[in-house]
């Protein structure tokens, strides 16, 4: 189970919004990830989200394996496209 | 044999206290450490990242409980870096590599803090002190270290880098002071003392060598000045000064909840300046009736790119709230040249004071100017707001802004987003021009706030800050007191309120005058609002008035000042 979404909030995945992606990615039992920019990463990590430097209307692949894969799919693509709450 | 060094002081007070030496080295105990087999280091590792997040997750709460969000929000930044799957995959990697579990800790922890370091933002090269925190905690924990000992006496800290956890885990009776070895005045160590009221002295690099455990050390967070084994010549000097500093404290606790009045009824009303919506907490300390000015500047500087209509929310709805029903005034963005900032293309000018700045951006920069205004109007839901706009010079720049605030509310409509109706408008009074046509942009406005800062400079063509020419810079040159007198009558004579929120306002003298103008509200910085009570709460409104007839027949501003010093 994947999807593709493209980032537009303002300041991208920064700060606030990496630790409240990383937060409801956690809530899932599915192991997680996020490509972009060619290099995958654990979605459930803090540390690798903010390192990937996701910026306006970068693309990621959002992909999850496990029994609530789809659930946790959509639970990220609709965070990312209501641009966490912020602009 | 004392010794006096001397630092940045960012916190202000006078602190005695032994000093504790945090950020403290864990070599020895690295040295010590038996590693056992692979899987035993691995394991534990393991058991220590689980306890930590625990301890994290319990910090949270209580600082939660006790109403400390700032501190609160960076214990939870803790804790997710220590539950953080990438941080525990290269710990164990680590493990494998160097066999002992302390070491594979740190070694992977300042990995993630290099990366950190290595990016182009400030905010996530900040965040690696907090990662080598995280990790430095967990192998401490693995090594047994205990958290430094506090005994019944408040204690100097005193490291080159405090980590948060360290200070945010010790009680405020507890530490008298910090000492930092960094210079930084946004690190976390400083906001959490900031908020604390810790005096605190940063900024002394390779001096820190010179101070050593337990050493009794006097520091001074105003002068920066700090003295190690103090004779007790000095020692006593500085408890006099600490007895004095308690009992201003206490009279000015005393003062705080009266009202600025005369012996005769007249009242003023005290604001505050700040900077940011951290400073309003402190300012209600000293017994300010609202802000009267929010530079909100801070939110636009030290960052790569415009800040976000909700990143300005935040600040301003945080601001509006801690005022508690009192008037909020926020001024919107005033920059110009002299401080340039990457994202707004300033260019280079030969007179920056005199070009394109302030409310001149603003109006040709409405992808900076509609946020910010949209963002206020927003805060206003939660209390009081008010929006100042800076350096006018006529009544089309008024009209100007009506209409974008006016564009702005049918978007905040259409985005469903609740915003206030009744966000007072009102220009600040910082031009010879505007302070001349008062009784023309009184129509236009709620209210008007007389910046002396510019005014004078601009009314008497003297940039302050040019030692030849600084002698002529004066808020009582009869030039000025004109304008002044100007604007407040003229906001009288429209029903509008006149407030003060340049350096003028917090020099009593100044203020006895404007209250006999009839100004209805002056602002400044907090810590000067006791001394301007003390000194409109010891006169009447006749005598006053008095005062200023006679000083308005002198010439000169020197004349008035000694006048003043003489009759006051």
């Amino acid at each position: 189970m994947e999807q593709t979404v493209k980032v537009t909030n303002k300041s991208g995945i920064h700060a606030r919004p990496a630790s409240v992606f990383v937060q409801t990615a956690a809530k899932f039992k599915s192991k997680v990830t996020v490509t972009a920019k060619g290099k995958t990463v654990d979605a459930k990590s803090i540390l690798m989200i903010m390192s990937m430097g996701l910026v306006k209307d970068t693309e990621i692949v959002i992909k999850a394996e496990g029994e609530d894969a789809s659930a946790a799919v959509k639970a990220l693509v609709d965070l990312v496209q209501a641009k966490f709450g912020e602009e | 044999m004392t010794e006096s060094l001397r630092g940045k002081g960012v916190i202000a007070g006078i602190a005695i206290g032994k000093v504790l030496l945090v950020g403290q080295s864990l070599d020895g105990y690295l040295a010590d450490y038996k590693v056992e087999s692979e899987a035993s280091e691995l394991a534990k590792v393991e058991a220590a990242l689980k306890a930590v997040a625990e301890i994290l997750q319990d910090n949270v709460k209580k600082l939660q409980e006790r109403n400390m969000p700032e501190q609160s929000a960076i214990m939870e930044a803790h804790r997710m870096m220590a539950q953080d799957p990438m941080m525990a995959q290269s710990m164990h990697d680590k493990v494998k590599e160097l066999g002992s579990a302390p070491r594979a800790v740190l070694a992977a922890a300042d990995e993630s803090a290099a990366m950190f370091e290595s990016m182009d933002d400030a905010y996530f090269r900040e965040r690696a002190v907090d990662i080598r925190d995280v990790g430095k905690r967990i192998a401490k924990y693995i090594l047994g270290v205990k958290e430094p000992a506090l005994g019944d006496a408040a204690v100097v800290l005193c490291g080159h880098e405090i980590e948060p956890s360290v200070i945010a885990n010790i009680p405020t009776d507890k530490i008298a002071g910090v000492l930092l070895g960094q210079g930084s005045t946004t690190c976390h160590a400083v906001i959490i003392a900031k908020a604390r009221a810790i005096p605190t002295v940063a900024g002394l690099g390779d001096k820190l060598a010179s101070i050593q455990d337990g050493d009794l050390v006097i520091l001074d967070g105003e002068t920066g000045e700090i003295f190690i084994d103090p004779t007790e010549d000095i020692l006593s000097t500085y408890r006099i000064k600490i007895q004095k500093q308690l009992e201003r404290k206490a009279y000015y606790a005393q003062l705080a909840p009266l009202p600025a009045e005369t012996t005769d009824g007249v009242r003023v009303e005290l604001m505050a300046n700040i900077g940011t919506h951290l400073d309003v907490d402190a300012a209600m300390t000293y017994g300010c009736e609202g802000v009267g000015l929010f530079r909100s500047e801070f939110v636009f500087m030290g960052r790569e790119e415009i800040p976000t209509e909700e990143d300005q929310f935040k600040a301003y709805k945080e601001a509006v709230e801690k005022c508690k029903g009192k008037l909020c005034v926020i001024r919107t963005m005033d920059i110009g040249g002299d401080k340039p900032l990457a994202y707004l293309n300033i260019p280079k000018e030969d007179n920056p004071f005199l070009g394109w700045r302030a409310i001149r951006i603003s109006l040709m920069r409405q992808d900076l100017f509609v946020p910010q205004i949209k963002a206020i109007l927003r805060a206003g839901v939660y209390g009081k707001a008010a929006i100042m706009l800076p350096m006018v010079i006529n009544v089309a720049e008024i009209k100007q802004v009506k209409e974008i605030i006016e564009q702005a509310k049918v978007q905040l409509a259409h985005e469903e987003k609740p915003y206030s109706d009744n966000v007072q408008v009102g220009i600040m009074v910082e031009t010879p021009a505007a302070a001349i046509m008062t009784p023309v942009l009184a129509k236009h406005v709620d209210f008007f706030s007389i910046g002396t800062n510019d005014l004078v400079q601009y009314t008497l063509a003297v940039d302050r800050v040019n030692h030849n020419v600084s002698y002529l810079y004066d808020h009582f040159n009869p030039a000025v007191l004109s304008l002044v007198q100007r604007t407040i009558q003229a906001a009288r004579d429209n029903g509008i309120w006149a407030g003060m929120c340049g350096e003028m306002a917090s020099d009593p003298y100044a203020a006895v005058l404007l209250m006999a103008m009839g100004i209805h509200e002056l602002s400044m910085s907090a810590p000067s609002i006791p001394r301007v009570k003390e000194k409109i709460r010891s006169i009447s409104s006749t005598k006053a008035k008095e005062i200023l007839e006679t000083v308005l027949q002198l010439e000169d501003g020197g004349e008035i000042k000694e006048y003043l010093y003489n009759h006051l």
